[in-house]
């Protein structure tokens, strides 16, 4: 049966109506916008849409990744809430490995390590522990940016509060988050939809996400699935986390990451994955992440003050998250009357 | 429960007596090692007032399995509004309702999004976390901008705001707020009602417990208790910026939690959110006595793993499991 069902399938024909019709607005969505940075750039003679285009990959490469990741893991009915923290440990160790002369390859390897070990820690926390994803996830949040600091001042007692990443060498530290943002997106976004289309991992996800007794009675192992999820879902947080630490040129363990995991949320929820696990698409998340990232650039081109910008991110993520829940209302409802 | 009860007074009593030779007490007689003492005592008990009152908050919101992670963004959002008003007598008619007006319509707002919108708790007051904190950069541009809040006698005509940052002011607020509001939820058929919400919610719909509008009152209590902190937190400190009380919340949640509130719902106890209070206080001062701040937050991230843990059961086969009718104490 499942190979019947995976023989000529597409992402497009296995989603409900209602998922196609989201992904049909976010790409409207996402036209509309690319069209007004077009407009406004055209318009305006110090700025370039080209310049804009070539910012892409830099700017919106790790929400993206992360999102992706992320989107793996509410499949299975989990969440992760230290996504941010995880990023700040990744940069901490980036720049610790750098000031201790590691070479570029070797600091690129141990941040995207530390990524993958932390969200399997996270997976192997939530299993063992039996305590909902959410909280386990909610105290690694603070203990991951605690720790980061820690490993700072282990390193370097008089530690300033930053890591500056030098610009010269053979192989710039700053090639992944710079250089190499686009071919790293690419890879990233390539293996996910190929896995979600041919693969049998996000299938099970989505099963366990659906109903968890079903999975049992079925003869798998939920917990192991969701276990899995964290660790894919490191896979890909290391990849966001490689193109966010070196696409700037400080890495501050204190001040970085803030506000991230909000914004991968509210990725996800936009792309149409459903926040109690079960349904949802990788492809909706890149094109919500991608609505999310050019509504940033637009409230940046409408000259709307900075001491706004947080709280009109917020607000926007909060009305997707409603909308989306409401429009699961009725179907929770139901099943509470069953 | 009983060796819970028991068990976190002597903690904190334990942890207090740690901390103590870092703290500048001398033991060289008695008069003076009960000066420092009753120093500290004093200093922690000022400390954690704004801490127990929105503890109190915080532990009928788990009771009810939700969770309220923008405590902290609310008690910095009255706090930068109220400090926009003129100081003077007419900060007490001015400032002060419109302080507790909007503590109370954004506790509203957040009981909205989950009673009516179906928002996950966590979810919903994440967001709110970052768009209250975004209001406060509004309120106060610039995050290292500090507005002075009237502290007297050095900057304002405000007696008798600072006596609610002070001891006995503090705490004798602190604990007019937990003994009424503690004593009304302990003997009311309303705690019933909520311990019910949190124990099972489809059930508490079908006996006819209006859910939605008890959520709402629920995080509207919330915004109240986060007023409150804010009055004493900014009449200790005397001033608020926008980046004030940032990890607020975890720290509460660490403190409800270690009291014995299960995060599932269903069962808490306002007797024990305060024992969970003075001790992260009294851990918070000590290592920042000992120069160890930076250890607070992986403390904090570790404690309430364990704290879940313990309340979640772990301990069951050695003591018996608290019952869902126990009366809060």
């Amino acid at each position: 049966m499942a190979r019947s069902a995976h023989h000529g399938s597409t992402i497009l024909s296995r989603m409900t109506p209602a998922l196609r019709l989201r992904l049909g607005f976010l790409a409207i969505g996402n036209l509309l916008l690319v069209g007004y940075l077009f407009a406004y750039t055209l318009a305006t003679p110090d700025t370039s849409f080209w310049t804009e285009v070539s910012q892409f990959p830099s700017g919106a490469t790790p929400l993206l990744l992360a999102g992706l990741g992320l989107t793996g893991i509410v499949y299975a009915g989990a969440i992760d809430l230290s996504i941010g923290s995880i990023i700040v440990v990744c940069g901490t160790v980036f720049g610790i490995l750098m000031e201790r002369q590691a070479s570029p390859v070797v600091c690129f390897v141990g941040c995207c390590l530390v990524a993958v070990l932390l969200s399997s820690f996270n997976g192997v926390l939530v299993r063992w522990s039996r305590i909902p994803a959410i909280i386990v996830t909610l105290g690694m949040l603070k203990f991951y940016r605690g720790f980061a600091v820690l490993l700072a001042r282990w390193h370097d007692p008089e530690f300033s509060g930053q890591f500056t990443i030098p610009q010269t060498g053979a192989v710039s530290f700053r090639g992944p988050g710079v250089e190499w943002a686009m071919w790293i997106l690419f890879a990233g976004v390539l293996l996910a939809l190929a896995w979600e289309c041919y693969g049998k991992q996000p299938r099970l996800w989505l099963a366990v996400g659906n109903s968890e007794e079903g999975c049992r009675l079925k003869g798998l192992n939920p917990d192991a699935l969701r276990q899995s999820a964290f660790l894919a879902g490191g896979v890909f947080l290391g990849l966001a986390a490689l193109v966010y630490v070196t696409k700037g040129l400080t890495i501050e363990p204190v001040r970085m990451a803030t506000n991230f995991e909000l914004q991968v949320i509210g990725a996800v929820v936009l792309g149409g994955t459903n926040i109690f696990g079960g349904e949802g698409s990788y492809l909706g998340t890149l094109l919500g992440g991608c609505l999310l990232y050019f509504i940033e650039k637009a409230i940046l081109y409408a000259s709307i003050s900075a001491d706004w910008q947080t709280a009109i991110q917020g607000m926007l993520i909060l009305i997707v998250i409603s909308l989306d829940c409401v429009l699961h209302r009725k179907h929770k409802r139901m099943e509470e009357l069953r | 429960m009983k060796f819970r009860q028991a068990l976190l007074p002597l903690m904190v009593a334990v942890e207090f007596a740690c901390f103590l030779p870092f703290s500048g007490t001398r033991f060289d007689s008695f008069v003076n090692f009960t000066r420092g003492l009753w120093g500290n005592l004093e200093a922690v008990l000022i400390h954690a007032a704004p801490l127990l009152v929105l503890a109190l908050g915080m532990t009928v919101v788990l009771i009810t399995a939700g969770i309220d992670l923008s405590a902290g963004s609310l008690t910095a959002l009255v706090a930068c509004v109220m400090s926009t008003f003129a100081e003077g007598p007419e900060f007490w008619y001015t400032a002060v309702p419109v302080g507790l007006l909007i503590a109370v319509l954004l506790g509203g707002f957040n009981g909205f999004l989950i009673a009516k919108m179906d928002i996950p708790p966590i979810i919903a007051t994440l967001g709110t976390l970052f768009f209250y904190r975004g209001l406060c950069f509004v309120v106060l541009p610039g995050s290292t901008n500090s507005t002075v809040f009237n502290r007297v006698p050095a900057w304002g005509p405000l007696p008798e705001y600072t006596w609610f940052g002070e001891f006995p002011g503090a705490v004798i607020l602190a604990a007019i707020t937990l003994g009424l509001v503690g004593l009304w939820f302990s003997w009311s058929r309303w705690r019933r009602e909520v311990l019910m919400l949190g124990g099972n919610r489809i059930a508490a719909r079908y006996a006819g417990i209006p859910v939605d509008f008890r959520l709402l009152q629920v995080y509207t209590l919330m915004g109240l208790c986060a007023f409150l902190a804010a009055v004493m937190g900014t009449a200790r400190e005397g001033s608020v910026n926008a980046d004030w009380q940032q990890g607020l919340e975890m720290q509460v949640i660490v403190s409800v939690v270690l009291g014995g509130t299960r995060v599932d719902g269903g069962f808490g106890s306002v007797w024990g959110s305060v024992w969970g209070v003075l001790l992260v206080v009294v851990l918070d001062d000590g290592l920042r006595m000992i120069g160890q701040s930076e250890l607070q937050p992986v403390l904090l991230g570790l404690l309430l793993l364990i704290g879940v843990k313990l309340n979640s059961g772990l301990l069951a086969d050695w003591f018996s499991k608290p019952s869902q009718t126990q009366p809060a104490s």
